[in-house]
């Protein structure tokens, strides 16, 4: 059996499921003030009705981190970077302690100038002084050479906690390093406070099942390791519900997924049935980071977008003034229009009757009228939303003459929905996107589905230079020598056993077919007219997929 | 997060699985490093700049402005149409208002092709600039079009197609071609009988520094283009005049070529060559991007820059001071009447020997073209290469008068009819006909 606990925006929902489908399930409301005590409340709910001997394993989609960072609830950090030739890197300064180093790395992981240790001292006590107890330590290429960021590290004595940028992902972009070692650091105490709390929890309850917490990227990560890691919980929401649809339905082609909620509707793509991972990471605000995630886009609308006349238009969202009139709200919403067409009877639906009639006569305009146009709205907006989804991945740049003529291009065949208003908007998405439309079953609780079935997902890169004779994976911490006969074939099976080798110390047993080689090029480097060495970048991956699939679902 | 003051396109294509061969300079790795430093300085998340694959030419894309012999599909391959769709999905971008200025960061590059093409020469086997302002006057009208050529080594590809038309302004600033493949691009180089003046070539002394190219920028091209007036203007942004850069001898660096491209404001930049691909290309690509879009690129130098290093002699300065009031007053002459020297019905006639150094190919050459007060002049090329058996092309220009698009059919009818040629090769811009026999 398997917990999945997914901290919403309203409600907290917690499930139990094992092989055989769903075995219980809690709703709670979420508290934003206290989620620990919304956590506390369904887990106690939910174990209180069953065994809890034989749960494998605990799965948290929490907002905690997310939230902190929106609202600026986080604690100062002492951000030192060391950039070299480039693009000015005050651009990129993020906190209240944001100092630059003089010294720099080039592309191929050389030092071109070392640290100013002069400068990078008065940086620390300038930190210090202003009580800086958490720090952030980013070069530009610390994933082609980590030493300055060791270096800086090194320099931040007595800090209670120090984000290398190299250790959060192999990829490049030194402003996304910077920005997600620095959210990294800046809740990294309130994580662990959450995280202690949480355990205490479970002690208290006796429950002895790992823990884990959801990433964006549909993956989970051990509760230990994500003491240190806690930026991978950010955004975890879609993707908890991008798991629900994996597990309820048999996706094998490509499709999309609709979460329709109540303010927003999230959209997810599936090439061949797997989640489509978003390679460069995800945007928290306008900020983009390293943090891996699918593919997902949200867009205001949801079934108490609030329907408005401004300027004589009509429109539908993205605001939320309040709930449905049905549930006794004060202003019509999109909820209220198709109870009054007769695609939904949710709540009071004489109520939604009211306020559609008021709005239409205002409008001068029948309400049949007003509630055709606010639906056909709210439905081109999604379906525009997810044109410009599918037209952005199809479209996205390759590097590789085979890839510009053999690429996948993803054509759904499938259109799951769910959420609260799921089957009143099956049939209008049907027609307006000419596809099969599956509701599945449970799709009221699939985000608490796809926490609890989640798998542990890692991804790693690594590197080998046979000219300079290095090798590194940058954010398991190996940066060793290699030799000059350094091949490809070698470096794909170093790179598997090196990411089975991590997941083992982290508790997690894979099979080795699930240690998956996404990316790899050997290229070779020629000085003069002499081929100098090789220049090889595998990654590997365990991509993100459910524990089992719960095929009872797919009605209508 | 960084914002462009300009919209800009960015068609990165490296071509990581295509070289001429091995160890060729035009290898994989060419544009490795390259997208390495674009990635890790955050290129595609400033806001403004967006990432585009690039199209892929068709076949009519090229037949519009080559002939291709025997065809081509026997001298090109995927690569090249898509170096040239990279172009082509740039001007588009830049046409259609989608962006206001787009980066072709494309390879193979094109310069060295010529009108007629029998293989690759100088890495070269379309001219991937022609390809796409032919595209832009196919489908958007007939534009003023400049092209300022910053490669280091002479565009003769791109002056050979350009040498008639006078729509065209066809600027090369590079090494001297006494010291420097492919040894042409002479002040004396100045155009066709309906175009003179509308090919300026400004060869610099080898071990130019900074301040010669930036003089050259402000003292040569910068003029010559207010006087040409273009509707667009096309920078070839080689970077083999890098300080770095294996096969030649210039002193330019990243800072130099990121202000000689924002003082020139080119709506679209296309990459030519530069082999010195770990010490100049990441840094002068990521000065060119940063400088389209408008985005303060003053940190941007080589981690092994030295001012004094690469300071130019004295006379090296005074000789540029020369040749930039030698070109500015060919133009002056030149550009604005046209040619005295032979009156309309005359024709102009070129010999030619040529030769394709990575190919290994030798072809000669008869160029005739019509001289005309009213159109470019309908153009005709025989050719015969040490792989192709004398085949003949025959142009009429868009914009033909019908004088010159009659005088085209009759040479083709004249062609086929003689049983001389292995291949003819008929591009009608008036009629869009592209016809091979
Ligand atoms: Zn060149
Ligand atoms: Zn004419």
């Amino acid at each position: 059996m398997w917990l999945g606990l997914d901290v919403g925006g309203t409600h907290t929902d917690a499930v139990i499921v094992n092989e055989g489908g769903v075995v219980s399930s809690v709703k709670v409301a979420t508290d934003h003030h206290n989620l620990i005590n919304s956590i506390k409340a369904a887990f106690t709910k939910l174990l209180e009705k069953n065994n809890h001997t034989n749960i494998a394993r605990i799965n948290l989609s929490t907002t905690l981190s997310t939230n902190a960072i929106v609202e600026g609830k986080t604690e100062k950090v002492g951000v030192i970077v060391s950039s070299g030739p480039g693009i000015n890197p005050a651009f990129f300064s993020c906190g209240e302690q944001y100092h630059v180093i003089d010294g720099s790395i080039d592309h191929r992981g050389k030092e071109v100038k070392t640290l100013n240790a002069e400068e990078l001292q008065r940086a620390v006590e300038a930190c210090q002084k202003n009580g800086v107890k958490v720090f952030a330590a980013v070069s530009k290429f610390s994933t082609r050479n980590p030493s300055h960021e060791e270096h800086i590290s090194d320099a931040c004595t007595g800090a209670d906690f120090i984000t290398m940028g190299h250790r959060l992902s192999g990829n490049l972009g030194f402003p996304r390093r910077i920005a997600t070692s620095y959210f990294n650091s800046a809740v990294w105490r309130l994580f662990n406070s959450f995280a202690d709390a949480v355990e205490k929890n479970l002690a208290d309850l006796h429950v002895k099942s790992p823990v884990h917490i959801l990433k964006a990227d549909g993956g989970t990560l051990p509760l230990s390791e994500a003491r240190h890691l806690p930026v991978e919980s950010i955004l975890s929401g879609p993707a908890a519900s991008v798991m629900g649809i994996s597990a309820l339905c048999n996706i094998s082609a490509d499709a999309v997924a609709l979460d329709i909620g109540g303010t927003t509707t999230d959209i997810s793509l599936y090439a061949d049935g797997e989640p489509l991972v978003e390679p460069h990471g995800i945007s928290l605000g306008a900020l983009p980071t390293l943090v891996r995630s699918l593919a997902t886009r949200s867009i205001g609308i949801g079934g108490d977008s609030a329907i408005r006349l401004s300027d004589g238009a009509l429109r539908v969202g993205p605001e939320r003034i309040g709930p449905s009139m049905a549930e006794g709200g004060s202003v019509p919403t999109l909820l209220d229009a198709l109870n009054f067409a007769g695609n939904a009877h949710h709540g009071d639906t004489v109520m939604s009757k009211i306020g559609i009639e008021k709005l239409a006569q205002e409008a001068g305009i029948t309400p049949q009228k007003l509630t055709s146009d606010a639906i056909a709205l709210a439905v081109k907006k999604i379906t525009d939303a997810v044109d410009s989804l599918l037209k952005e991945i199809n479209d996205k740049p390759v590097y590789t003459i085979h890839e510009m003529l053999e690429g996948k291009v993803i054509t759904p065949k499938a259109l799951y929905v769910m959420g609260g208003p799921a089957h009143a908007f099956a049939p209008l998405m049907e027609k307006a996107f000419r596809l099969p439309v599956i509701v599945p079953e449970h799709y009221l609780v699939a985000n608490a589905i796809g926490a609890a079935l989640a798998r542990t997902t890692f991804d790693l890169t690594l590197l080998a230079d046979t000219e300079r004779q290095k090798l590194i994976v940058p954010n398991i911490g190996i940066n060793e020598t290699c030799d000059r006969n350094y091949a490809l074939e070698k470096a794909k099976k170093d790179a598997r056993s090196y990411l089975m080798s991590h997941l083992k110390k982290m508790g997690i047993a894979i099979q080795e077919h699930d240690a998956q080689i996404v990316e790899e090029s050997s290229f070779n480097m020629v000085g003069g007219f002499y081929t100098t060495g090789k220049n090889i970048r595998v990654r590997c991956q365990v991509k993100p997929a459910v524990e089992v699939h719960l095929h009872s679902g797919g009605g209508r | 997060m960084i914002q462009a003051k300009r919209k800009m396109g960015l068609i990165f294509f490296p071509a990581f699985d295509w070289a001429i061969s091995p160890t060729h300079p035009e290898r994989e790795e060419r544009l490795l490093y390259t997208q390495d430093q674009l990635l890790e300085e955050g290129i595609f998340d400033i806001a403004g700049i967006v990432e585009y694959k690039p199209d892929i030419a068709s076949e009519e894309d090229v037949k519009r402005t080559h002939f291709c012999i025997p065809d081509v599909a026997s001298v090109t391959t995927e690569s090249h149409m898509i170096s040239a769709g990279g172009a082509i999905k740039a001007a588009r971008l830049v046409m259609d208002g989608e962006a206001e200025r787009a980066f072709a960061l494309v390879r193979p590059p094109g310069h060295h092709s010529m009108k007629a093409v029998h293989g690759n020469r100088g890495f070269c086997n379309i001219n991937i600039e022609a390809v796409m302002i032919e595209y832009i006057r196919e489908h958007y009208g007939q534009k003023r079009v400049a092209i300022v050529d910053t490669d280091c080594h002479h565009g003769d590809g791109t002056q050979d197609i350009y040498w008639h038309d006078p729509n065209t302004l066809y600027i090369s600033i590079h090494q001297d071609g006494r010291t420097l493949y492919p040894g042409s691009g002479f002040l004396d180089e100045l155009g066709g009988p309906n175009a003179l003046g509308k090919t300026i070539n400004i060869p610099l002394p080898p071990m130019t520094s900074p301040e010669g190219f930036l003089y050259a920028l402000d003292n040569a091209v910068l003029p010559i283009l207010d006087m040409f007036k273009p509707d667009i203007i096309v920078n070839s942004a080689g970077q083999d005049n890098h300080y770095t850069d294996p096969i030649t001898n210039m002193n330019f660096s990243a800072q130099g070529y990121a202000i000689l491209n924002d003082r020139l404001n080119p709506h679209i930049a296309v990459l030519e060559g530069g082999y010195s691909i770990q010490g100049a290309l990441p840094y002068v690509n990521l000065g060119i991007v940063l400088a389209m879009a408008g985005v303060d690129y003053s940190g941007v130098v080589e981690p092994d820059f030295n001012e004094g290093a690469i300071r130019q002699e004295k006379s090296v300065g005074q000789y540029i001071e020369k040749i930039c009031s030698q070109a500015v007053e060919n133009y002056r002459t030149y550009a604005k009447k046209p040619s005295k020297n032979k009156s309309s019905g005359e024709r102009g006639v070129r010999q030619k020997n040529i030769y394709y150094d990575t190919d290994g190919i030798r072809e000669k050459q008869m160029e005739s073209v019509m001289v005309c007060n009213d159109c470019a002049g309908v153009l005709y090329i025989e050719t015969v290469s040490s792989i192709n058996p004398l085949s003949v092309g025959i142009e009429i220009p868009l914009g033909a008068c019908n004088r010159c698009r009659d005088e085209g059919l009759r040479m083709l009818k004249d062609a086929r009819q003689s049983g001389k040629f292995a291949h003819i090769k008929l591009i009608n811009r008036r009629d869009r006909e592209y016809l091979d026999y």
